[in-house]
């Protein structure tokens, strides 16, 4: 397996990461951020125009999982990473060929890691992609700060690399059953009180 | 000042495509609500490079220096992930 990074346009600019002038610009953030993420694979740079990206969406976040062929055998339209985990083992297990996963597409908008891990990249745009981020959809960025603040106890389950075990699930589904079921019988003690 | 290399196949894509963004729109300087409604409207659409087609060739510099060819990569599987600094 070989991961590769492309870095895109600024998502969220502002005055100290404004919407880059030259190519230079890109490129010394595309190096700063391969440092700060600690990114042991490379992290390639698109030109301004996101030639590269805006063939292959021009989407927020997606990941492309591809063959040894050179095709694509898995579409994460907004990378998750239980997902692909998923996609990659399925891909290995069938020798490195053809499409994973039925139909080898995820169109889910999974907004839980970057409400968890978000902030990170806000954070550098401030205060302009606070206001602009709040502006276009109401609330966003605070919930974004908040899972920021919230972090080591979402990040577990937000942030997870593998898909959780059924073992996990038919825990978390007991547990919303059963607040379900303490706010039921809450509502009916009052009702009839 | 270095300049991007991509390969004629990703130029010829590039070129090809219905809704592309010119510089200043792709670029923008504000984030706003159409951004959010254009990502939704694109995943609705399944935009992009769909499961069983080629994946576009592209040559882009690293970080760090030197570059990198997709097509490089054939022979084992590959993960390319597209994000921004902000």
């Amino acid at each position: 397996m070989q991961f590769v990074d492309v870095m895109v346009r600024q998502a969220h600019p502002g005055p100290a990461e404004p919407a880059y002038a030259t190519f230079e610009e890109k490129r010394e953030d595309a190096e700063t951020y391969q440092r700060e993420e600690g990114i042991s694979w490379p992290v390639l740079v698109d030109d301004l125009e996101g030639t590269v990206h805006q063939v292959y969406s021009g989407l927020a976040d997606p990941s492309y999982l591809i063959d040894a062929d050179g095709r694509v055998a898995y579409y994460n339209m907004w990378t998750y990473s239980p997902v692909l985990h998923q996609a990659i083992e399925a891909l290995l297990a069938q020798g490195g060929r053809g499409v994973v996963l039925g139909e080898g597409i995820d169109q889910t908008p999974h907004l839980m890691p970057s409400m968890t891990d978000g902030w990170k990249g806000l954070r550098r745009g401030l205060p302009q992609s606070f206001v602009d981020m709040e502006t276009a959809a109401p609330t966003s960025a605070t919930m974004m700060w908040l899972g920021h603040q919230l972090r080591p106890l979402l990040a577990p389950l937000t942030l997870r690399e593998k898909p959780l075990p059924a073992s996990a699930k038919i825990v978390i589904g007991g547990m919303v059953v059963a607040a379900a079921a303490l706010v039921l019988r809450s509502r009916r003690g009052q009702a009839s009180g | 000042m270095t300049t991007p290399v991509t390969t004629p196949e990703a130029a010829e894509r590039f070129a090809a495509l219905t809704e592309k963004e010119p510089l200043g729109e792709y670029n923008y300087t504000h984030f706003r609500t159409k951004h959010l409604l254009q990502d939704a409207q694109r995943t609705i659409q399944k935009q992009g490079i769909l499961p069983g087609e080629i994946a576009p060739d592209f040559e882009l510099p690293r970080a760090g220096g030197g570059s990198l060819r997709l097509s490089d990569l054939r022979g084992k599987p590959a993960l390319v992930h597209f994000g921004s600094f902000t």
